[in-house]
């Protein structure tokens, strides 16, 4: 059996790129509509990609100062802040109204995974190159000027909103040392040894504030107590008891405002291989005075870029609200005395508002080698919340039990010993 | 001290004699002390409690309840598989 031979293609001739439109298919696309913009925009329009100059002397050495949380320019010390979006973008309002889906600009699908983009200094014209996975500014080699990332970039890096530090670094160091001194006497011996709390370091972590109107409703059996007697068997007694057995349903209408999802991957499983749930831990941040994103908050700052769209979290947050109603319902089980056993459950979200956000964190990590674990001690660098997991020396554990084990056992031995 | 506390609580509770189960004390304990310390240091047990430090506005809860059936004798203290304080437990979703 034999195949003809595909004729050699002709250079000249343009490359296939698929079957012709139809003539319906063609003028539609003749007469399409620009794409839709994002639900809500958020582009901090006072700002261009390069130069954030300071509005009174126009330098660009422009950082945040952590104390009075406003940016403030070394050149003038001139000190200015955005605005909340809260009010500029009216976050705060109508959650009892949401319908479908919502998602503000720096929410929607990452569509590309390009970190390094390259701006060109508006300076002095130099090209300088900065990876957005870590970093929203770059000093420019050549002229010294502070160079930003303002506009939307397809990676997720550029967020709607940030929440600036309050916390210094000195108030950083010293939550940390306080934590990991109350936790001395059991810890890893070569954790001891290398702890630097000085070194923590500030980052901005991304997460996906989410406003929500649900409605939950859950199925299950409820136990109510009719009777209790004991019956006398041998030399003991034994306990009975009757019940009545229910049917019991719940349900119950909500709104949530602003509820933070971790928006990187990294961050956001729980495992027990990673102590990603210390972070999870400092949470909640007072996210109502975040502000517009304005990249020279960032300043002296690293930033995880987000990598999770809101379809990739949109179960996390049905969980959620699952476990929300849960524990909205539970004051209402009283009655069943013997308790209740959920058995289905629903929810319907009615609407969600998707807002990302890069939240403030001083984060001291510790490389645990023969386990190959990442503990992390971190700060919420807003309300001072602390938490870490601190690596454990295993043979002071195991005696530290023994102890104990070994102490109960010997007041147990006297016991049965003396009524012998 | 403690030990004279446990005796007299052991003998009100059990009669003359005390009872073998007390020799289980020291392997509880040592088990329930590794735990404890190792807990307080790995914190492994934590996360956010966005149950409660989250903005919750919610509605009057609609509830109903319908009688199945009655159990007459049991020694259960409370009902199979209890999980109304378990929030964060899925159980079957529906649709």
């Amino acid at each position: 059996m034999t195949q003809d031979p595909t004729p050699p293609r002709d250079p000249r001739d343009p490359p296939f790129d698929g079957p012709p439109l139809s003539l319906e298919d063609e003028l539609a696309a003749a007469r399409a509509e620009p794409a839709p913009g994002p639900d809500i925009e958020t582009v901090n329009e006072s700002l261009a990609d390069g130069l954030n100059r300071c509005p009174k002397c126009g330098s660009t050495d422009v950082r945040l100062r952590g104390s009075t949380e406003m940016l403030v320019c070394l050149f003038c010390r001139h000190q200015w802040q955005e605005s909340r979006v809260e009010e500029e973008f009216g976050l705060g309002v109508g959650i009892d109204d949401l319908e479908g889906t919502v998602i503000a600009g720096g929410a929607e699908e990452i569509s590309s995974d390009e970190d390094v983009i390259t701006m060109t200094c508006s300076g002095c014209g130099a090209d300088v190159v900065v990876d957005t996975a870590h970093a929203m500014n770059a000093r420019c080699h050549w002229c010294r000027h502070t160079l930003n990332v303002n506009q939307r970039t397809p990676n997720g890096a550029v967020p709607d909103a940030v929440l600036p530090f309050r916390l210094t670094h000195e108030e950083a160091v010293e939550k940390i040392r306080e934590f990991a001194s109350s936790r001395r006497l059991f810890a890893h011996p070569r954790f001891k040894k290398e702890f630097v709390p000085e070194n923590v370091l500030g980052v901005y972590l991304p997460y996906l504030v989410i406003d929500a109107r649900a409605e939950t409703a859950y199925v299950g059996e409820g136990e109510v107590q009719t009777r209790r007697w004991t019956e006398k068997q041998g030399d003991s007694s034994v306990t009975y008891y009757a019940a009545d057995v229910y049917r019991v349903e719940r349900s119950v209408g909500f709104t949530v405002d602003d509820l933070t999802i971790e928006g990187a991957a990294d961050r956001a499983s729980f495992g027990s291989d990673t102590t990603n749930n210390i972070v999870n831990t400092i949470l909640p941040f007072d996210t109502k005075n975040a502000v517009k994103w304005n990249s020279s908050y960032l300043v002296g700052f690293t930033s995880e870029k987000r990598d999770l769209d809101v379809s990739d979290l949109e179960p996390v947050l049905e969980d959620q609200l699952l476990s929300i109603g849960r524990s909205q319902v539970h004051a209402t089980l009283g009655e069943f005395d013997r308790g209740v056993r959920w058995e289905a459950e629903k929810v319907d979200v009615g609407g969600s508002r998707w807002v990302s956000m890069y939240l403030p964190v001083w984060l001291y990590s510790y490389y645990q080698e023969n386990t190959r674990m990442l503990h992390y001690i971190a700060v919420n660098a807003r309300t001072g919340e602390t938490m870490g997991s601190i690596p454990v020396s295993q043979p002071r554990l195991i005696a530290a039990a023994l102890t104990v084990g070994t102490v109960l056992e010997g007041i147990a031995g006297a016991i049965l010993v003396a009524t012998a | 001290m403690i030990g004279d506390v446990v005796l007299q609580v052991v003998m009100a509770t059990s009669g003359d004699e005390a009872p073998l189960w007390l020799l289980a004390a020291g392997p509880a304990g040592a088990v329930a002390t590794y735990w404890a310390l190792y807990r307080y240091y790995r914190n492994t047990d934590k996360s956010h409690a966005y149950e409660r430090d989250t903005l919750i506005s919610a509605q009057p809860v609609q509830g109903d309840r319908e009688k199945l059936r009655h159990i007459s004798r049991t020694r259960d203290s409370d009902i199979d598989g209890d999980n109304s304080d378990d929030h964060r437990v899925r159980v079957q979703r529906l649709r």
